[in-house]
């Protein structure tokens, strides 16, 4: 009898055992995914280790069709029925779509243009690499993306060599870092395709985009929309073809549906060229790839530095296409960062600093005025004539010429109030920024004893030894000026009274 | 911080490279920022002493260039009498990240042993170097003889 419940107790036990190891083996193995199909969205549980014609055979008898009837589009590809989902790249709450295969034309196109390869019957996000996506100066991504052997460039068979050494396989997945809102951080992100008319993502691409440009300028690969693609060639009277789009998703959150997505950070790569961070010569696995022709690459710790130093000198660039941006640290030529969502690498506090400054120049720019008062640095846009301005904030009433307190009559003059010494850096200068609020009198009186205004931007200086050639240092400014004289430095401030 | 990597690994690099012109670095182990040392020109009228200098990197380096002053007394038309120096390597226009402070250094000794009278920060000696180039070399000799640091022995 006790042997009896031994044993009853000890395989209770063990099937207990059974049950809670196979229900975890479930939780871990399952992918709830979303199917869309013109008739509407399924939701199902897969394991990841089955493949796609396990997929169709779930599908097909809930939207009435045979398995063979069906394609399963995924990230710009029809999926081959023996990929397994596991190598797709999909998440929890990913969107498979599936569409029922037209007779003759579209089926035709994919057999005619590819050879069925595995590799073309992957996701894109999958069967791209890293190799064509870092090739970063114009010139080159011109060589590759004409893909004629002869016109390869040395630089990248350099990289192919390099590439090779470090990995006998194959090239290395492509890497796409994006900054993701929803986790508020630089994250990995995975490229998703749909179509740029109806903006479904029951579109396969014709060719695979070959690099950046592919992906973030619009138009630039073709496709064939699933979803309805009649609708999306009438668009276009058939005269063009239709085109892809491509967005990112952030890889590190559970999909938070079809919107949620992630700004591509096209400037942030593998540093598969082993490049050195030109600031503090370390290589760092992920690098911040500048725009500028000679390649020149920082670690992202350095990035950061740097903007950092940009940003307390108010030496960021407001540029007419692009916003508030910086270029090369070594002043390359055209290498100003295109994409100012890299600026969101910096913390809260200097990111909340770069988008003041940059509200403040746009407002400059145009034309406008910051309230002068302290704490307050509203942005104004006043007539031109109107030289007695209200803020409509702090209701400070202010001359638009000196920024003092409204007066009757003319500014004062700036008092002529030599430095003692005047030797140093030539044009060595501090500017104080006061357009923000200069604090209280005692400030103002000293900031007016000891500065002389710029006479191109009225920006206070002071001239902290040296000549008496003075360099703006305010972006966007750089007048050259003479201390002594207070007017454009010329020939004659030269030869009269270069150093006092 | 990129500053500190940064200089740690300069400052190994110009102690390892044997340097004859910039001798005597002194870092201070608390604080990389600041650097001492000595300059040993080989050129005349200076090639009878050694300078001190001390170089000053900004929290920002290297994305603000380094600022370097003489605590030697010198008489050059391109260092003014409270050891200022001007030069164009590592002026806000010029500088970039890359230039290592061995270049600065070696831009640095060149002005030193071939002054630049057309730029200078001593107007009344860059006239006497070019009016009356004896005269100048006399006095910046006597000057190094009663002012400079020793030269090191070797």
């Amino acid at each position: 009898m006790l042997r009896f419940f031994i044993s009853f107790f000890s395989s209770l036990f063990q099937m207990m055992i059974h049950i809670l190891t196979t229900k975890k083996h479930i939780i871990q193995n399952v992918l709830s995914i979303y199917i869309k199909t013109t008739g509407g969205n399924i939701s199902i549980d897969i394991d990841p280790k089955c493949d796609v014609s396990h997929i169709k055979k779930m599908v097909a008898p809930q939207i009435g069709l045979q398995p063979e009837e069906l394609k399963v589009i995924f990230a710009g590809k029809e999926l081959g029925d023996d990929i397994i989902i596991e190598e797709c790249d999909l998440g929890q709450q990913s969107i498979l779509h599936v569409v029922k295969i037209k007779p003759g034309n579209v089926q035709s196109k994919i057999s005619a243009s590819s050879t069925p390869n595995s590799k073309t019957l992957m996701p894109l996000c999958e069967s791209l690499d890293d190799l064509m996506f870092s090739a970063s100066s114009g010139s080159r991504t011109a060589s590759i993306s004409i893909g004629n052997e002869t016109s390869t460039s040395d630089s990248l068979l350099d990289e192919i060599e390099v590439v090779a050494n470090n990995e006998k396989s194959k090239p290395k997945k492509v890497h796409f870092y994006v900054y993701c809102p929803t986790c508020k951080k630089l994250t990995q992100g995975k490229l998703r395709v749909r179509c740029h008319f109806c903006k479904s993502g029951a579109f396969t691409v014709h060719s695979d985009p070959q690099n950046w440009s592919h992906v973030l300028e619009s138009k630039q690969i073709t496709g064939t929309c699933e979803n309805d693609s009649e609708f999306c060639e009438n668009i276009l009277q058939n005269k063009e073809p239709t085109f892809a789009e491509f967005y990112f998703k952030c890889s590190e959150h559970i999909s938070l549906g079809e919107n949620d997505q992630a700004v591509p950070l096209d400037l942030i790569r593998p540093n598969l060229r082993q490049l050195q961070c030109l600031a503090c010569f370390e290589i760092t696995e992920t690098i911040f790839s500048f725009p500028c022709e000679d390649d020149h690459v920082t670690c992202l710790d350095c990035f950061e530095a740097y903007c950092k130093a940009k940003l307390s000198d108010r030496q960021f660039w407001q540029h007419p296409e692009y916003g508030y941006t910086l270029a090369c640290p070594s002043g390359c030529a055209n290498s100003f960062i295109k994409e100012i969502h890299h600026f969101r690498l910096l913390d809260d506090e200097h990111y909340e600093r770069y988008h003041r400054f940059a509200t403040e120049e746009f407002v400059l720019q145009s034309g406008g005025l910051l309230c002068p008062q302290p704490g307050c640095g509203m942005g104004i846009l006043a007539d031109p004539e109107c030289i007695r301005i209200t803020c409509q904030n702090c209701k400070y009433v202010f001359c638009r010429n000196c920024l003092q307190g409204y007066h009757i009559g003319s500014c004062d003059p700036p008092e002529i109030q030599e430095t003692s010494g005047t030797s140093g850096d030539c044009g060595t200068e501090l500017n104080c920024d006061n357009r923000n609020g200069a604090g209280d009198d005692a400030s103002r009186t000293t900031i007016k004893v000891i500065t002389k205004p710029c006479p191109s931007c009225k920006t206070p200086t002071e001239r902290d030894g040296g000549c008496m050639h003075m360099v703006c240092t305010r972006a966007g400014c750089q007048f050259h000026w003479c201390w002594v004289c207070q007017t454009e430095w010329t020939r004659e401030c030269m030869g009269d009274h270069w150093f006092g | 911080m990129a500053a500190t990597r940064r200089l740690q690994k300069e400052l190994g690099d110009i102690r390892n490279s044997g340097l004859k012109s910039f001798r005597d670095i002194q870092v201070d182990e608390t604080n990389i920022l600041t650097w001492q040392g000595l300059i040993v020109p080989d050129s005349p009228p200076y090639n009878r002493g050694a300078f001190k200098i001390e170089i000053n990197f900004p929290a920002e380096y290297p994305f603000k260039p380094p600022k370097i002053s003489f605590k030697t007394k010198i008489y050059h038309p391109n260092i003014d009498e409270k050891g200022q120096v001007c030069l164009p390597i590592i002026s806000a226009e010029n500088w970039k990240p890359a230039t290592k402070t061995d270049q600065v250094i070696q831009a640095l000794v060149a002005l030193v042993n071939d002054p630049e009278p057309e730029h200078p920060l001593r107007a009344d000696l860059a006239e006497e170097y070019l009016k009356d180039k004896k005269k100048f070399t006399k006095n910046a000799e006597e000057y190094t003889k009663k002012h400079s640091e020793k030269r090191p022995a070797d």
